[in-house]
């Protein structure tokens, strides 16, 4: 029995693991909870709604993935999408950035390879977290490559749930930069390890992951401005090296041979200013290497500073004259307005109406930081600090990564998304370093009373190694209350962030919810309603007119024509459709004719209390419109500079066609419990003009809760032709002998009376032999010949006859047994 | 090995290269002919003011200005323009009382607000600075307790301060 303990106290030992296995195994357990929480605090609103994909862009991403699914790779390429736009219709193949799409086409191939029998959409809700994931992994590898392996830990775990990156990527946020993230973060590290390594497959790597990364999302002129501002700022530190010209030269000539793979980018690397940095820091590395190569051939340093000067002069001026003759010649585009009014946040303001309009463009206060970094603004510039205290190439690269991205990010909200990995990142290095010390301290009990008792030191005089040892509890104890309370301030980091990801960022935005009288969840699917409206109950070629914001979803969901979308890319058919929406209904309808409109949709927030309604995005419709129709203009909707559509509004404002449409029948409505009908609450008063007609257009379908509002534009009103000198030849064209009109006496078309005579006479089934008799004469008698036309056609038109006849042959029959010349057949329209 | 990218001056190439016999720059040699073979050149003691890279504790702080700057949302208050503090009418005195925080969005802020905000997070983060110089080991000992002491107070007031300005800003904060 003495061996049973023996052998099971060996097997113990053989189980227990070195100091290094040990960190291994912890390391690699935290990451994959790292992993799966990173995907896990993304399914809030999948948990709470049903799986479907969220607000706009991403309908369009799904609809172009559903092609690539169907039609392969080659038709996708070269699609041309007509169902968009119309009647221009859309380049699609090369106008869009097929990364995200290919991507979630091939993880479904891949399962459907291992016989998994998911739905494409489903694939497409969970790219994003599933990218989200990945990006933690490349957290980790990068806090490993700038600081240490403890960074790149605590780095991850702050990636995973920062919600400045949750808020694009939650699952159902099937958009671009989802996948760009992951690429953007990819890119970067693999170019450090490039710059750091001097390896030339690292740097093949960095040239595939540029290439990714250009294929996915537009903001890949990030990546091509900051690197070559880096290893500008490394040249002007003195940090020029072997490694560094090997790392940037494969990157950028391989990286931009790749980029142009895409159409959508096409030669902007050689032909758009945004792209010149690049190539102006790639010619000024050859200069160095040829400047150090010269050194190393020359032995006299004097003979050496008068060839540098004279070289760099030349160099910066031929530059110069190349860049200049480039620009001033007009083959190198200047800088476009999206990018360049990040240069200068002021211009969108005053010169582009659509890129100000959009919300995410909006500069951010300091609340929007608070609220998507918290503890992480107290970390970044402690981070900042110890990067400076210990610079490398790569703390210079993280460095500057910070500072362009934070400042991007106080430009425009929207670009807290790409600021968040930088943030993390030195985040990380300041929660790493500070808690380093606090466990150096906690563990230097030991080493100071050796060093106290085998050196004595310098600096400590004999009296105080007393004292240093009595304060070496307190030391001790500090330290451990110091990191209670870094414990205290992450755990308040993740309470934040996940009650911002389920409150702020779980929302489809395409299903409202909100809390009824008493608690209870109440969900308005207008949206989805009003699509699927449009999908069965209109024609196939149906088009529809409707506020750019809408023109995705309505494409993939209702399969409808749309007149403009987001892709904004023509501002002169947005402003067509702004200036429709703000005319009066007369000039209105021309707008709507000439653009072949069947249907105008409208969202209206009235009833709801629903915010972002058409009416609250009206006045960008007029800004927008009038910045290419003077005819429009802003302060005619305005009272004393207010926007208002109570009483006191702008008479032009009463009267446009968005407020028509918006608040017909609803004056009627009673909305809250103590408000007189008609009061709007999103706006919160009551509306000024409440008796709304229509001329033009009829309701056609308005949502359960008033959300969505859709109109059919009625058919012109029959027009007979005036001339009698020249007659409209049809097979009953006859002219009476005698050639008398009754004129003079002015009468009235009653279309009731007309209609019951009519009926009387049994036209309801009319063929030549039958003739009308005299009674019905009297009621169209002293109307004019085109008058008693007209009327018949009104009665018709109003359906009051309820009845299909051929109305051509019972005109004229009518009007030739009345004895009414007849010069022309009368033919109602339809 | 930085490149200086300047062109010398025709005077101070010159006055440097009276002692030497032989350059190799063009310019110098136009010069020693135009105006400088009839013209005597004046002896001067100017010294080239040496450009030297600055250190880096000082981009540091200039780093730390900017970033308060961007922080407390100066781009947001020079597009937005919104007033340095509100105002709204209490309804039943009739007096106008100044209100600091904008209230009903997050993405919107009055200028004052933003400041203090930004001061905020730049003391929590100047605090924690201040907790690793406290402890370096090569200062005094009441040099590392009071920098210690600071430290610690300031992430403290900082991190305080800030969560009760985002709960006075968003009602719902955290419920």
């Amino acid at each position: 029995m003495a061996t049973m303990p023996a052998s099971a106290s060996d097997l113990l030992k053989s189980f227990k693991l070195k100091t290094k296995q040990q960190e291994l195994l912890i390391r690699v357990s935290i990451l994959c909870l790292v992993y799966i929480l990173a995907f896990i605090t993304r399914l809030f609103s999948v948990l709470r709604y049903e799986s479907m994909i969220h607000e706009f862009d991403p309908y369009f991403n799904y609809r172009t993935t559903l092609y690539l699914t169907e039609n392969g790779f080659y038709d996708f390429w070269n699609w041309f999408d007509y169902e968009s736009w119309y009647p221009l219709g859309r380049i699609v193949g090369g106008t869009l950035y097929p990364g995200l799409m290919v991507t979630a086409v091939l993880i479904y191939r891949i399962l459907r390879f291992l016989r998994f029998a998911v739905h494409i959409r489903e694939v497409c809700v969970l790219t994003a977290p599933f990218f989200a994931s990945n990006t933690t992994l490349v957290a980790y590898f990068f806090g490993k490559e700038i600081w240490d392996s403890g960074a790149g830990l605590v780095a991850a775990i702050l990636i995973a749930i920062c919600p400045g990156y949750i808020s694009r990527s939650v699952a159902g946020s099937y958009d671009n930069e989802g996948v760009a993230i992951f690429a953007l973060l990819f890119t970067f590290y693999v170019f450090v390890k490039a710059v750091n390594t001097g390896s030339l497959a690292w740097s093949l790597a960095s040239a595939f992951g540029y290439f990714y990364m250009v294929s996915a999302w537009g903001g890949y002129v990030f990546i091509i401005n900051l690197i070559p501002l880096y290893v500008l700022v490394l040249l002007i530190t003195g940090r020029y090296s072997m490694r560094l010209y090997v790392a940037y030269n494969c990157m950028y000539i391989l990286g931009m041979l790749l980029a142009m793979q895409i159409r959508f980018v096409g030669f902007q690397h050689v032909q758009s200013g945004e792209h010149m940095a690049v190539m102006g820091v790639f010619f000024l590395m050859q200069v160095f290497y040829f400047l150090d190569w010269v050194k190393h051939m020359l032995s006299d340093t004097k003979l050496f500073q008068a060839f540098l000067r004279i070289t760099v002069t030349c160099a910066v001026a031929v530059g110069g004259i190349a860049l200049g003759l480039g620009m001033v010649s007009g083959y190198i585009s200047p800088w476009t307005g999206r990018f360049y009014s990040l240069l200068d946040p002021t211009y969108a303001k005053d010169h582009i109406p659509i890129i100000a309009s959009v919300s995410e463009h909006q500069p951010t206060a300091w609340s929007s930081f608070m609220f998507d970094f918290h503890i992480l603004l107290f970390l970044f510039p402690a981070g900042l600090y110890f990067c400076f205290k210990r610079l490398s190439d790569a703390t210079i690269f993280i460095v500057m990564y910070g500072l362009t991205s934070m400042y991007f990010a106080g430009v425009m909200v929207r670009l807290i998304l790409v600021a968040t990995p930088a943030v993390c990142l030195i985040s990380a290095i300041a929660v790493s370093a500070t808690v380093k010390n606090l466990t150096v301290l906690l563990r230097s009990k030991n080493k100071v009373v050796q060093t106290g008792s085998t050196k004595g030191s310098g600096g400590s005089k004999s009296s105080s190694k007393a004292l240093l040892d009595q304060s070496q509890p307190f030391q001790k104890n500090g330290a451990i209350a110091l990191l209670f309370g870094a414990f205290y301030l992450l755990s308040r980091y993740a309470t934040h962030c996940t009650w911002v990801t389920s409150e702020a960022y779980s929302s489809p935005s395409i299903v409202l919810a909100a809390r009824g009288a008493h608690g209870n969840r109440v969900i308005f699917d207008d949206y989805r309603e009003a699509y699927f409206w449009l999908r069965q109950n209109t024609p196939q070629d149906a088009k529809v007119m409707s506020w750019w914001d809408y023109g995705y979803q309505i494409t993939a969901m209702g399969n409808r024509t749309v007149i403009v979308d987001n892709n904004t890319w023509n501002n002169t058919h947005i402003a067509t459709v702004g200036r429709a929406m703000s005319s009066y209904e007369d000039e209105a309808i021309e707008i709507i004719r000439s653009l072949d409109v069947d249907y105008v949709l409208v969202v209206f927030g009235g009833v709801t209390g629903y915010s972002s309604d058409d009416i609250n995005k009206f006045l960008w419709m007029v800004r927008i419109g009038g910045g290419v129709f003077p005819v429009i203009k802003e302060p005619d909707y305005l009272v004393n500079g207010e926007y208002r559509v109570d009483k006191g509004a702008a008479p032009k404002m009463l009267n446009c066609l968005m407020y028509k449409l918006c608040y017909y029948r609803f004056g009627e409505m009673l909305t809250e419990y103590g408000k007189p009908p008609g009061y709007d609450r999103a706006r919160g008063v009551e509306i000024g003009n409440k008796d709304v007609k229509l001329e033009h257009l009829e309701e056609a379908f308005t949502t359960s809760n008033w959300i969505v509002r859709i109109y059919r534009v009625k058919p012109p009103n029959n027009r007979c032709p005036h001339n009698v000198e020249t007659p409209v030849v049809t097979h009953l064209g006859d002219v009476f002998p005698n050639g008398s009109n009754i004129h003079g006496q002015s009468g009235t078309c009653n279309p009731q009376n007309l209609g019951v005579c009519l009926d009387l006479l049994g036209l309801v089934d009319v063929n030549l032999g039958n003739a009308p008799t005299k009674p019905c004469c009297s009621l169209i008698e002293g109307l004019v010949d085109l008058e008693g036309a007209v009327c018949l056609c009104t009665a018709v038109r109003a359906n009051v006859l309820g009845i299909h006849i051929n109305l051509s042959i019972s005109l004229s029959l009518l009007l030739r047994n009345c004895e009414r010349k007849v010069a022309t057949e009368y033919i109602c329209g339809p | 090995m930085a490149p200086k990218a300047d062109t010398q001056s025709a005077g101070a190439v010159a006055a440097a290269d009276a002692s030497s016999q032989f350059s190799m720059d063009p310019l110098f040699h136009i010069l020693k002919v135009v105006p400088y073979s009839f013209l005597r050149a004046p002896r001067l003691r100017l010294k080239i003011p040496s450009v030297s890279l600055p250190s880096a504790m000082t981009v540091f702080s200039l780093v730390l200005l900017t970033y308060f700057m961007v922080v407390s949302g100066f781009v947001y208050d020079v597009i937005v323009e919104p007033p340095g503090i509100g105002s709204t009418q209490d309804p039943a005195t009739g007096a106008v009382r100044p209100v600091v925080f904008l209230p009903g969005r997050v993405n919107g802020q009055y200028i004052i607000e933003g400041l203090s905000s930004g001061f905020m997070f730049v003391l929590g983060g100047i605090g924690i600075v201040l907790l690793d110089l406290a402890l370096d080991k090569n200062r005094a000992r009441s040099v590392k307790v009071s920098y210690a002491i600071a430290g610690i107070s300031s992430v403290v007031i900082a991190y305080v301060m800030t969560t009760l300005f985002i709960r006075i800003k968003i009602p719902g904060y955290l419920r």
